[in-house]
């Protein structure tokens, strides 16, 4: 018997109706979580309002790029923060869901974030060790967690978790076509994505080394395999066609990139970040601030990766390392969404504490707890969880 | 483990693969060939400024003084091209190392003019930082003006007759001492002035 079999509960139900089951009733159990704590903090709310109420931040940024598209330069608002810094598949997915339903575009954007959620756990299953205390935590997590406001609302991190997921789901099966067309979504949804090539080129080694491959025949082995290497030209073909839309809309087809300077992000060394993030102490009492909670998320975060490493996973902890860091060159702002809404991320996290059964309960207790204090946070303007 | 793909695939597989690279390979070349304005260029690509100018319209009665004061804000907004936050209850604030303000009026002009400027240099943590500021109106610069920071400092400056025979006036005020107030701000974020009031009077 299997470890991961020994640690599934006893089940009454068919294991392929409890896989579905389970991510069911954490979005029901998430949507009532943070609905209570909406009525308890918003004045006059409502469960008419209650999706609207949730989009705060970016979110609105979202919003328009579904209902209007993108701007042109000058931007509308004479603004020299255009929208074109916002990556489109998944405004582009709810911008045609509007269309074809006519409902309001936040519901239909909550929908589809719910939608999308299960989905990334459904397939999360094999990754997860096919245990199912760790798929259950995994599922709370994304649908009623601390963080679930991004992968219930209108934030490109549960797209992007999603895609994430589903190209380490191909990989494992080794369907390098498959993960590539999922690497291309990837790419289309935020700029790192791209970087999930390198888990497609670690994965392809590994396979050709467990096939006896030496590293001198790795490049003749790739050009022989035609699906691998479409594989590697597809995962940058969000970013390219987006590019290649901003240079005709715009005559810039690195405008995503260039108006990044409206934002007035800093530019300094990733250590020094986190280093000032974490000694940025509160001026009175214990309560971290949203510079530390930034600081200690990013560190969970490169513990997560190299636990990614000893375990092997290098496909994982590559991408993760490097999704990681790119932020990193431009200040600690949004660690803590980049970090929870990196798939591997999660997915360890989940692994590890699903591998006790009173480490699962307090952990499923503490993360349907941080569910009603991350959407009180969230709509109460807490920083760190921007 | 997939099994190799049959020929035809294989074939269509390759195609698809150069197309592919030869598509990104064109776009590579239009990231380093962009068709853009030149204000585009100069504040997102060159950045060679931290103003990007706006076609704001520069909507203005000759002869007032506008209040660049949370009491002004509707007067003022549309003579703010770029390089401002705010306002705030101690003034509408410069950014970066060049802000513009826009004054578009229809009143005929052809006589002399003066640019009225009420202005205080920003402190950094309690401290003064006294600011040069050079000012340039329709490309042409007219005067450097010390700002101090202690208290508020108003400023007059001659616009020459002829200099704004259109009906515009586009200043630009430049500030060579612009204050980095945190290590990591970048240049779009210095800091230098608050403006309190601005227009322009018959000299």
């Amino acid at each position: 018997m299997t470890d991961a079999v020994a640690l599934r509960p006893a089940r009454t139900i068919p294991l392929s109706a409890a896989l579905v089951l389970i991510p069911l009733a954490a979005a029901i159990v998430g949507l009532v979580i943070r609905y209570l704590a909406y009525a308890a903090t918003v004045d006059d709310a409502s469960l008419a309002s209650f999706a609207d109420g949730l989009c705060r931040w970016d979110c609105s940024w979202y919003v328009h790029l579904a209902e209007v598209g993108y701007d042109g330069f000058p931007t509308p608002k004479l603004s020299n923060g255009g929208n074109w810094a916002f990556f489109p598949l998944y405004p582009l997915i709810v911008g045609v869901l509007i269309k074809l339903t006519a409902l309001p575009t936040m519901v239909v954007a909550t929908a589809t974030s719910i939608a999308l959620s299960i989905g990334a756990v459904r397939i999360a299953w094999p990754l997860l060790g096919k245990n199912l205390l760790a798929y259950t935590l995994f599922a709370v997590f994304l649908l009623a967690g601390p963080f679930s406001i991004y992968f219930t609302t209108f934030y490109t991190e549960v797209l992007f978790l999603f895609l994430t997921v589903c190209v380490f789901a191909a990989l494992k099966d080794r369907r390098y076509l498959l993960a590539g067309l999922f690497a291309a979504g990837l790419s289309a949804t935020r700029i790192v994505g791209v970087f999930i090539v390198f888990a497609i080129l670690i994965e392809a080694w590994l396979d050709h080394r467990e096939r006896g491959g030496t590293f001198r025949d790795f490049i003749p082995a790739v050009f022989r395999r035609p699906e691998l290497l479409l594989s590697f030209a597809l995962a940058p073909l969000g970013l390219f066609a987006y590019m290649a839309f901003l240079h005709f809309k715009m005559g810039d087809a690195l405008a995503f990139q260039h108006v990044q300077r409206a934002w007035g992000r800093p530019f300094g060394l990733p250590p020094a970040f986190v280093w000032n993030a974490l000694l940025s102490a509160p001026k009175e009492g214990f309560i971290p601030t949203a510079s530390q909670v930034l600081g200690a998320t990013t560190i969970l975060g490169y513990v997560l990766s190299i636990v990614l490493l000893w375990k092997r996973r290098f496909g994982m902890a590559a991408y993760s390392l490097v999704a990681i860091t790119l932020p990193l060159f431009a200040g600690m702002a949004s660690m803590l969404r980049f970090v929870s809404g990196l798939a591997p991320m999660p997915l360890m996290l989940c692994e590890l504490l699903g591998k006790n059964r009173i480490v699962f309960a307090v952990a499923l207790l503490l993360m349907l707890v941080g569910a009603w204090y991350g959407t009180v946070g969230w709509l109460t303007q807490y920083l760190a969880l921007v | 483990m997939t099994q190799p793909l049959r020929r035809p695939f294989a074939l269509a597989a390759y195609a698809l693969t150069a197309m592919l690279l030869a598509s990104y390979a064109l776009v590579m070349w239009w990231t380093i060939h962009p068709t853009v304005p030149p204000n585009y260029r100069a504040y997102y690509i060159d950045q060679t400024t931290t103003c990007m100018n706006q076609p704001v319209p520069g909507t203005y009665t000759l002869g007032t003084i506008v209040s660049y004061l949370p009491d002004g804000a509707n007067a003022a907004k549309p003579t703010k091209p770029c390089g401002w936050e705010g306002p705030t209850g101690d003034g509408t604030h410069a950014v970066g190392t060049s802000s513009r303000l826009r004054f578009a009026w229809s009143e005929p002009t052809t006589a002399a003019l003066t640019l009225s400027l009420d202005m205080i240099a920003i402190s950094k943590a309690g401290t003064p930082m006294p600011q040069s500021v050079d000012v340039v109106v329709n490309e042409q610069k007219l005067a450097t003006l010390k700002v101090g920071a202690d208290a508020p400092n108003h400023f007059d400056v001659a616009i020459p007759a002829g200099l704004v025979t259109e009906g515009r006036a586009d200043v630009v005020l430049e500030f060579p001492d612009a204050v980095q107030m945190g290590p990591t701000d970048p240049a779009t974020r210095w800091r230098s002035i608050k403006l309190l009031a601005a227009g322009l009077l018959p000299a």
